[in-house]
């Protein structure tokens, strides 16, 4: 078959873009470490939250030095913790589950987003930088108030933070 | 238009559309820029951004 030399230089080309967009997917996913948020953690009993040492209590815990660990429960209409606080330059992983639809848990104008669904445990961790403040919205129609369901994640600068109940 | 015209025959690859190679062009040129622009600085400049 003939092809044209035009022809062949913008198979050459749409071949180069498609090699392009591969390469940066792969470069966000292995230099800058961006993770898919995965179905990995264990199965809970939705009727029982109150049960479980993470959801029990809703509340931001300290797990290292710089670490923290919230556990945050998504349910009709509300999140809670409200609000979630953070410091500043630390790593946050998030612990999310609702005890009865499904929900949305995103950190507003921000890459941190997540299907909360009931009997799972959705995890993500997140590196916080700049101290500020974030609405947390709900993005799965969930029932009638769904449009209300929002909560709100403060990140306060490192020398502000104090953890309310440090045991 | 008159049957005497005058005919010219030019083969496959005499025949080149310059127009639609410029088309070409400039539409490869604005996807890289809103790619760029939509991975780098849309994407990974919108922290928080998971990472586990």
């Amino acid at each position: 078959m003939h092809i044209h030399n035009y022809e062949k230089i913008w198979l050459v080309l749409a071949m180069i873009m498609i090699v392009g967009f591969l390469t940066t997917v792969t470069y966000g996913a292995t230099a800058v470490g961006i993770e898919m948020i995965s179905d990995e953690e264990d199965t809970i009993d939705p009727g029982a939250l109150d049960e479980d040492p993470r959801f029990a209590e809703p509340r931001v815990e300290q797990v290292g030095e710089n670490e923290y660990e919230a556990y945050v429960v998504a349910q009709q209409y509300i999140f809670s913790p409200d609000p979630i606080e953070v410091p500043a330059n630390s790593t946050v992983t998030f612990y999310v589950t609702s005890p009865d639809v499904i929900h949305g848990f995103q950190v507003a104008g921000t890459n941190a987003n997540t299907m909360v669904i009931p009997g799972e445990v959705a995890k993500l961790t997140v590196e916080t930088e700049e101290p500020g403040e974030h609405g947390i919205v709900c993005n799965e129609y969930c029932g009638s108030g769904h449009h209300v369901m929002e909560g709100k994640l403060i990140i306060h600068p490192e020398d502000e933070f104090e953890m309310e109940d440090d045991e | 238009m008159s049957g005497d015209a005058v005919v010219t025959e030019i083969d496959h690859d005499e025949f080149n559309p310059r127009g639609t190679l410029a088309l070409i062009l400039v539409y490869f040129a604005i996807l890289v820029v809103m790619w760029v622009f939509m991975y780098f600085v849309e994407f990974l400049g919108n922290d928080l951004t998971v990472i586990g």
